[in-house]
């Protein structure tokens, strides 16, 4: 009675790998998709840096991201100077995807994409996330775009709390 | 069906695997994946798995204020009382981005900090026992700013105004008269 173990050398374990690279290939798959569409969503520029912020986080409701972003820059030269920028818009982005790039004068264009995407969704909110170095004079425009649209509150968007 | 070899026992038709097949499959020991070594795949994978997560950039660090937008059809109550008075905060810029005049009618502010806190003074909130301040949570305060002020300082008064727990903050309409 009782197991027998046959001495037969060294023991290599064998291990079945394939539901390993089963779970890294979704993840792989996961940043890839997930890199994607954040990087579409959001322009890279420098938010407003709040002291002491108020911001808070949106939470999950439908949304639409309207970037007014800001002239080429480099990011280590307004590392200790967020506002040292010519103060510029380049273009203002609606949303994602095609067709979601207008001028910062188009206003027209920006209020009928943004109609186009209120009469889909009612309850939609937007986002309004302009670059900290951006003159009025760029954001009151969009602004305006907005308001004609016939959307009452848009979110200011900027960066939170420190934790 | 073609020609077949000599039928085998009818117990053995039910497998698709001749009993030799089978017993040579178990001599084979426990089932290998294949011939194929996978440790370079892997770490292929891995390099990969790597990269995209070090280029992931979430945008978990950003938040909203929320604000009201001019709009004409804002109710106009039809009020027996007074109207409230409207808190106009005048943000004026110069030469140097960093540096923004913030005024409220007289007072001159350094900082929007030191303007958070004077907006938080003069609200007129019972519940804390503050009833010395004039505005009530609710008086409407419009920012005011000429085209040439930088939007950081716009969002910095409006934070300041939403700090002071004040509910009706909008921006100013088009710039139509010095008010």
């Amino acid at each position: 009675m009782g197991s027998h173990i046959t001495a037969r050398g060294p023991v290599t374990p064998s291990m079945n790998i394939t539901p390993l690279i089963d779970v890294v290939f979704l993840l792989i798959i996961f940043f890839m998709l997930v890199n994607n569409i954040v990087s579409d969503e959001s322009v890279e520029m420098v938010l407003p840096e709040l002291d002491p912020p108020h911001t808070r986080e949106l939470g999950e409701v439908s949304r639409v991201v309207v970037n007014v972003a800001p002239e080429p820059f480099s990011k280590q030269g307004r590392a200790g100077y967020p506002l040292e920028h010519p103060g510029r818009a380049r273009y203002v982005k609606v949303g994602t995807g095609v067709g979601s790039q207008f001028a910062v004068e188009d206003t027209v264009g920006i209020t009928a994409a943004l109609t186009a995407l209120r009469t889909a969704n009612p309850d939609l909110q937007v986002l309004l996330r302009a670059d900290a170095a951006l003159f009025y004079d760029e954001v009151r425009p969009v602004m305006g775009a907005v308001t004609a649209a016939g959307i009452g509150t848009v979110n200011l968007v900027a960066y939170l709390p420190e934790e | 069906m073609a020609s077949k070899p000599p039928q085998p026992d009818p117990s053995e038709i039910v497998h698709h695997q001749s009993a030799r097949a089978r017993r040579r499959k178990a001599a084979r020991g426990p089932a290998q994946v294949g011939a194929l070594n996978l440790t370079s795949m892997i770490d292929v994978i891995f390099q990969l798995l790597i990269y995209f997560v070090v280029t992931a950039s979430f945008m978990v660090n950003e938040g909203v204020l929320t604000a009201k937008l001019p709009q004409g059809a804002a109710a106009a109550s039809t009020d027996d009382e007074l109207p409230p008075e409207i808190i106009t905060l005048k943000l004026t810029s110069g030469d140097d981005p960093g540096v923004v005049a913030i005024e409220r009618g007289a007072f001159v502010y350094a900082s929007f900090a030191e303007l958070e806190a004077d907006l938080d003074r003069q609200r007129y909130d019972p519940d804390i026992g503050q009833i010395d301040g004039l505005y009530p949570a609710d008086s409407p305060i419009v920012i005011q700013a000429d085209g040439k002020a930088r939007w950081q300082h716009l969002v910095a008064a409006f934070n300041a105004a939403v700090g002071a727990k004040y509910t009706n903050v909008r921006f100013a309409d088009k710039v139509k008269s010095e008010k």
